[in-house]
């Protein structure tokens, strides 16, 4: 099964929009400002924000919920506060490129789309949301990442 | 060389199972490979077998085993069985991860389906445990030719008619078409007998006039409809319409959506338990209700030499933890779940398990006081698909013409970055937005809308995702250690499947995990 096909397949069990999707990007391509009255990135088609707050409350914090509090229900969604595995950057920045378990990769080099493209950061986003949650909900790193150190990281994973 | 006799050709070569993979890879294969019940034999005396989850694929093979003669005991996480087969009606509370709870505000008789919602004909195991369960099953609405087809993109935002972009669609590759074969562009390509029917079937096909063309006219408005219907005495004359241009209809995009329906997956005849999918979990539910443990929370999988012991947190009860042990497990536990339960199995298995992230999922379902769709647009079911972000609206395939309130499926996302999004606000933004959103399409939502509910996929604490999502690569590294034998456990549900998110690929893997722990379990013999 080839990953066209797989992701038609994948489509299939929920919905069909693949194609459709795909198509309107196309021919939408780089034409998609968010929409006036828009709380901020919703309804763009690519992530245009580098603003880390920003890509934290619309994309982070559907797991690891506002203020990086987590979860637990069957399983947990890790909490951000008080998280000592944040003492590294590089180790957040490895886990958003590459992604681990069930959370799912952000780096273009290691993102799953499902019909359509995959939701990829780029190194600035990356590098921003990494100091924003290191420096926010209780966590004081001194040290910030670089979108030219995160850069670095991806070059050296496979 | 045909593709047929290069499949020959590999199945003589390489034996039937080469060519089953050659088929897949060419998009020949069936996606089910359920043909009828399954028959284990008699089970060894005294042998057992731990179900770890009540989704579909622990159902089935709690079922199955337990008519084998197994001992079978099940541990749920949730107070009902189902899993992601699940139905959300009024009166149902629902707590999703971080404590947003919504009550659904649903009057009686109406739904929605956060997981699963409509069968293929095809998926002859889900239809069969529905016949043999006694689960009532009623047409599925999945095309409507009157739904609309949206993009903020093309014809300054308003809604097309599914009817008409097709039509138009098919009309213009068949003139166009057409003109290539009477030009003799297509002469190295069909003999001068199948030019002459390959013309007549351009112009059936594609409602083309005498002359090959595609024009405002009788024929093209007998499939794109017309600008006012035929009728009887002295109003009768109908008034035709004017198909949409070539260009206009290519540069709107909007013909990505045409092949939806011829879809294998999606193709007429589908399906729906009558009053919800959830019909099915509950079903399989008062059939084993002695076996089942609910508000189960597993947290420790052990096996050794003489069983399998798993220990569960009783979640309501206040009872602590337990554990129970069985001499097999059949381990359904979504692998966003399972990957954080401690569990000896081998370095395969567990590489396996922690190589799959999982998709994110969003549907909304918004209730209405009147069936507007139906009174005001003619739309009878089916689905609306559009640009924006809450990529499709369906609506409901039962209940056609009835006085009183609607419910309708007002946001399906599955597109990664708006469902992570959705996720990511409360599930009052999400119905807001929904709402917000849809009156796009439908302005009466403005005035009309009741109530809604929300459910992010990863938000729902027994799912924690809305399903594996596998690639190429990680499935030739890690599929078949995923779905292999560890020991005494084996895994199953959507995730072990070649059919992901579809309760088939439940269903199917359940009942090949089964078979083989009973022929394992045949040759351990007797359990003393």
């Amino acid at each position: 099964m080839n990953t066209r096909r797989l992701y038609l397949a994948a489509a299939g069990g929920l919905g069909a929009g693949v194609v459709f999707w795909l198509a309107l990007a196309a021919i939408a391509l780089v034409d998609t400002p968010a929409r006036a009255g828009s709380t901020g990135i919703l309804d763009a088609a690519i992530l245009s924000t580098t603003d880390g707050r920003q890509i934290f409350e619309q994309i982070c914090q559907g797991c690891h919920m506002p203020n990086g509090q987590g979860a637990v229900g069957a399983g947990h969604f890790p909490a951000l506060a008080n998280n000592r595995t944040l003492a590294s950057r590089q180790h957040v920045a490895v886990t958003i490129l590459m992604g681990r378990r069930n959370m799912p990769a952000f780096g273009a080099k290691h993102a799953i789309g499902f019909g359509a493209p995959p939701t990829t950061l780029t190194e600035d986003q990356i590098a921003a949301v990494i100091n924003y949650v290191r420096t926010n909900f209780g966590n004081r790193y001194a040290d910030s990442i670089t979108a030219a150190e995160v850069a670095a990281l991806d070059q050296s994973l496979h | 060389m045909s593709r047929r006799q290069l499949l020959t050709m590999v199945g003589l070569s390489a034996g039937s199972t080469a060519m089953y993979q050659a088929m897949h890879s060419l998009g020949f294969a069936a996606e089910t490979n359920f043909t009828r019940p399954i028959q284990l034999s008699t089970a060894p005396k005294g042998a057992s077998v731990l179900v770890l989850g009540a989704g579909i694929a622990g159902l089935v093979a709690a079922y199955e085993l337990r008519n084998a003669g197994y001992r079978v005991q099940v541990l749920e996480y949730n107070g009902r069985a189902g899993g992601r087969n699940w139905t959300l009606r009024g009166g149902d509370r629902y707590t999703e991860l971080g404590g947003d709870s919504q009550e659904c505000r649903f009057d009686p008789g109406h739904y929605i389906n956060p997981g699963p919602w409509r069968l293929p004909y095809h998926h002859r195991g889900m239809l069969s445990y529905c016949k043999r369960l006694g689960v009532a099953l009623e047409p599925f609405v999945q095309i409507n030719h009157n739904a609309y087809l949206h993009s903020r993109k093309a014809f300054g935002g308003k809604p097309q008619r599914l009817r008409t972009v097709k039509a138009d669609y098919h009309g213009h590759v068949a003139e166009l078409l057409a003109k290539a074969t009477r030009s003799d562009s297509l002469d190295a390509d069909v003999t001068a007998e199948e030019r002459a029917k390959l013309l007549d079937s351009l112009r059936f096909w594609g409602a083309l006039d005498r002359n090959f063309r595609y024009v405002k006219g009788e024929t093209s408005n007998g499939r794109r409809g017309y600008e006012r219907d035929p009728g009887g005495g002295l109003s009768a004359r109908p008034q035709l319409s004017e198909p949409v241009g070539l260009s206009d209809l290519l540069n709107s995009g909007l013909w990505a959506a045409l092949p939806f329906g011829e879809m294998y997956d999606f193709q007429t005849t589908m399906f729906q338990p009558v009053g919800g999918m959830g019909r099915v979990g509950q079903a399989f539910a008062s059939e084993l209700a002695p076996l089942i443990r609910y508000n189960a929370k597993v947290v420790h999988i052990h096996q050794d030499e003489q069983g399998v012991h798993a220990t569960y947190e009783d979640t309501v009860g206040g009872a602590g933890r337990q554990t129970v042990q069985a001499d097999w497990c059949v381990c359904t536990i979504p692998l966003s779940i399972l990957g954080q339960i401690p569990m000896n199995v081998g370095g395969p298995m567990a590489a396996a398990i922690a190589a799959v992230p999982y998709s994110t999922g969003v549907k909304v379902g918004l209730q209405f006081k009147r069936r507007f769709w139906e009174e005001d647009e003619q739309i009878y079911g089916g689905v609306t698909y559009t640009d924006l972000p809450i990529g499709q609206i369906s609506y409901p395939s039962s209940g056609f013409f009835s006085d009183g309130k609607g419910v309708l499926l007002g946001a399906y996302i599955w597109d990664m970055l708006n469902s992570m999004e959705f996720t990511s606000m409360t599930a009052a933004e999400r119905v807001a937005k929904a709402v917000e959103y849809g009156s796009n399409i439908h302005p009466q939502y403005r005035e009309e809308f009741d109530n809604g509910i929300a459910v992010a996929w990863h938000r729902a604490p027994f799912a924690m995702g809305c399903f594996g999502l596998w690639t190429e690569a990680t499935r030739a590294q890690h599929y078949d250690n995923l779905c292999g034998f560890d020991g005494r456990i084996v895994l199953a549900g959507e995730h072990a499947s070649y059919l992901p998110a579809w309760q088939e690929g439940a269903v199917t893997s359940a009942l090949d995990a089964i078979d083989r722990l009973h022929r394992r379990a045949l040759a351990a013999g007797p359990v003393a």
